[in-house]
């Protein structure tokens, strides 16, 4: 018992790290979009190298890059903004990936009849194309968050003390009694919040079937 | 200081990392077959625990598995080393993705084949595995491959019990360089220099096998 | 037997349409080859043609849809040169001016029906919002589908959706209109209601320009018939009159072709 409310008392820190890394990621997966979208080829292949590479070095290796490794005159990021920070570069990457997947479902007729009304290229971008685009991601998106809640844990190698570090943390602390317990206990509250999550993308997906 | 110095360290990690790649992936993805043959299983027996196994390996955090099987098992009197708990532990959870993956594949070809293998006299085994099989892993190896790339990412994680492959190298690099910012940009470079040209070469394969089904 | 104005404003006059030796390729491919060909103001043009004979190509020439690699449009009073540079201002005064219904209607999925009929009144003629849509539902009312105004199109039926996208057009009080194989993704029965309202519309004096094969609607609305083959014009005339006596051995053939179906 004790054990579990040492476990459910980091859950806050893992939804933070969660959220603020997806927050980042919904935004700063636009502007990669549109780059790997680009009609100049350079763009597109710089920010084409840029994503795989993002993608290429390990979530791990990113936070101790961003932990250990970068410095403000002197001052080292805390561990709680390095890890937000790096789970919301590699969510950038993965977003913007999803974005360009579904920009791509969306009927050529679509900008062709915004085009022939006289609709600009801004308006039908954003009123248009991007509306479309976003509900066909959504599925996507609901995915990689599930994926990213459980890759939120890795900030527990920089010392966030979310669920893990929790976890962690009482197994040391109560060597002879805690054993399993304690990882299980994380366990069963990742599936806890999966398992609804997952229920709702599911639905979120066949709603957007039948209005499509 | 020179960080030349340390590159062979680092290449020992690396070799590690991809040892521990290459047995995750046979063996995960030999056990993923066995429990997505489970999770088809027209036996409930068989089928819901092996469901159970399969979503507790998806749904938890692969860091949670190697702390499962490093500091958990030992509790209960079963105790690793931590490279077989690494080995372990990333076996695990290939597995269960794979297995989704594989069921996936094999239940994406049409029933009529299944019906024109039986038509043909061909029965259970035979047309399993000459027809069924085939087909169906063959429409999952864009995405086993994928999960192959992951696999060898996520070995990084092996870390956190200790295991000396190239996170844990690069960090014991760190510690002494103090060159932190250096050290790890090499180290996630290695780990790109091995993915990136990967997830190339495996949409190329995605597209080959695509044209091949046209 | 009075026939309600579909266009309705007056102050918009309808502008007669001219394509001046119009060349287009894809890659190595030449589509159009030197077209021409001129449509008077108030008059129905129907574009007929077997498949890959560039008549659609043609048609989204008219609006800049496809940028010819040579010749000139003329819209009303406007004219775009290809070749020379075309300012995203010139682009969209002509797009105005020229309205365009497609095969595949191409309806805004995620806005109602009023939405996609007043949202680009908003947009691009700069209406209120309450002025955009008293409009809108007065075109919905001529195309018989004001029940639908709140609606998604995924629950209209082809034939409603058609309908819908010509009252979208027209909303934006265009000069001519461009309809791209109308029916042609529809149910005959279906495709029957489409072509009641484009009569309507060419009985209220609009330019239009059809590509289509629903030779009963070329011969019964249309003033003027062009048959096109390989990127060329082959023949055009009266209607009725090529129909029931072609020249060229090639019009022939289609002619029978599509009759027979």
């Amino acid at each position: 018992m004790e054990g579990f409310i040492a476990v459910l008392a980091a859950l806050p820190l893992t939804l933070i790290v969660t959220a603020g890394a997806f927050g980042i990621g919904m935004i700063g997966g636009i502007p990669l979009m549109l780059g790997l979208q680009s009609r100049i080829g350079l763009v597109r292949g710089a920010t084409r190298l840029l994503v795989d590479i993002i993608r290429g070095i390990p979530t791990i290796v990113w936070l101790f890059l961003l932990y250990f490794g970068v410095s403000f005159g002197g001052m080292r990021l805390e561990s709680l903004p390095a890890a937000v920070i790096g789970l919301g570069v590699i969510s950038s990457a993965y977003l913007a990936e999803i974005y360009r997947g579904s920009f791509q479902i969306v009927p050529r007729g679509q900008s062709e009849a915004a085009s022939a009304l006289g609709l600009g290229n801004k308006v039908t971008f954003t009123w248009i194309l991007a509306p479309q685009a976003f509900r066909t991601a959504m599925p996507s998106m609901a995915t990689f968050l599930l994926a990213l809640i459980k890759d939120s844990s890795i900030a527990s190698t920089i010392g966030v003390a979310e669920m893990v570090f929790a976890a962690t943390t009482f197994a040391r602390q109560n060597p002879s009694t805690a054993g399993l317990v304690p990882f299980f206990l994380a366990a069963i509250v990742y599936v806890a919040i999966s398992v609804p999550l997952a229920v709702v993308s599911r639905r979120l997906g066949t709603r957007m079937m039948v209005n499509a | 200081m020179d960080l030349s110095l340390y590159l062979p360290r680092l290449g020992d990690g690396l070799v590690l990392s991809l040892q521990l790649t290459a047995i995750s992936v046979v063996l995960g993805y030999a056990l993923g077959l066995v429990f997505a043959l489970g999770v088809s299983s027209t036996n409930k027996l068989v089928r819901f625990p092996t469901l159970v196994v399969v979503e507790i390996g998806r749904g938890i955090p692969a860091l949670v598995v190697l702390y499962i099987v490093y500091y958990g098992f030992p509790a209960i009197g079963i105790l690793f080393e931590n490279v077989l708990a690494a080995a372990i532990g990333l076996t695990f959870t290939a597995a269960a993705y794979s297995s989704e993956m594989i069921r996936a594949g094999l239940q994406s070809v049409p029933k009529g084949q299944l019906e024109a293998a039986a038509a043909l006299g061909l029965h259970g085994r035979t047309a399993f595995g000459r027809v069924i099989f085939p087909q169906g892993i063959r429409s999952a190896i864009p995405g086993l491959m994928g999960l192959a790339i992951q696999s060898f990412q996520g070995t990084s994680l092996a870390y956190s019990i200790s295991v000396n492959e190239l996170m844990s190298q690069s960090y014991q690099v760190s510690t002494i360089t103090f060159d932190y910012l250096a050290v790890y940009a090499i180290t996630g470079l290695m780990y790109v220099a091995i993915a990136v040209p990967a997830t190339w070469l495996s949409m190329g394969v995605e597209k080959r096998l695509a044209r091949g089904y046209a | 037997m009075s026939v309600p104005s579909l266009t309705m404003s007056t102050e918009v006059p309808t502008a007669g349409v001219e394509i001046s030796n119009i060349s287009k390729s894809f890659g190595n491919h030449l589509v159009l080859d030197d077209i021409s060909m001129a449509v008077t103001p108030g008059s129905v043009t129907a574009l007929i043609g077997p498949s890959g004979s560039g008549k659609s190509t043609l048609l989204r020439c008219v609006n800049l849809l496809e940028k010819p690699d040579r010749g000139t449009i003329t819209v009303g009073s406007q004219t775009i040169e290809a070749g020379s540079r075309v300012s995203d201002r010139d682009l969209l005064a002509l797009r105005r001016q020229v309205g365009m219904v497609f095969q595949s209607f191409n309806l805004f999925p995620h806005f109602t029906v009023l939405r996609n009929i007043a949202f680009p009144q908003e947009r691009i003629l700069g209406r209120s919002r309450e002025e955009a849509e008293e409009r809108a539902m007065v075109l919905l009312d001529r195309v018989g589908l004001r029940e639908k105004a709140g609606q998604h199109p995924g629950r209209c039926s082809g034939g409603q959706q058609q309908r819908i996208a010509i009252a979208r057009a027209l909303a934006l009080d265009p000069r001519a209109m461009l309809f791209d194989e109308p029916t042609s993704a529809l149910d005959p029965e279906v495709g029957v209601e489409v072509i009641a309202v484009m009569r309507e519309l060419a009985e209220t004096g609009m330019t239009m320009i059809v590509v289509t094969h629903e030779m009963q609607f070329a011969r019964e609305v249309g003033d003027h018939l062009v048959v096109m083959a390989d990127g060329h014009i082959i023949e055009e005339g009266i209607p009725a009159a090529v129909m029931a006596d072609p020249r060229e051995e090639r019009t022939r053939r289609f002619l029978s072709a599509v009759l027979d179906r």
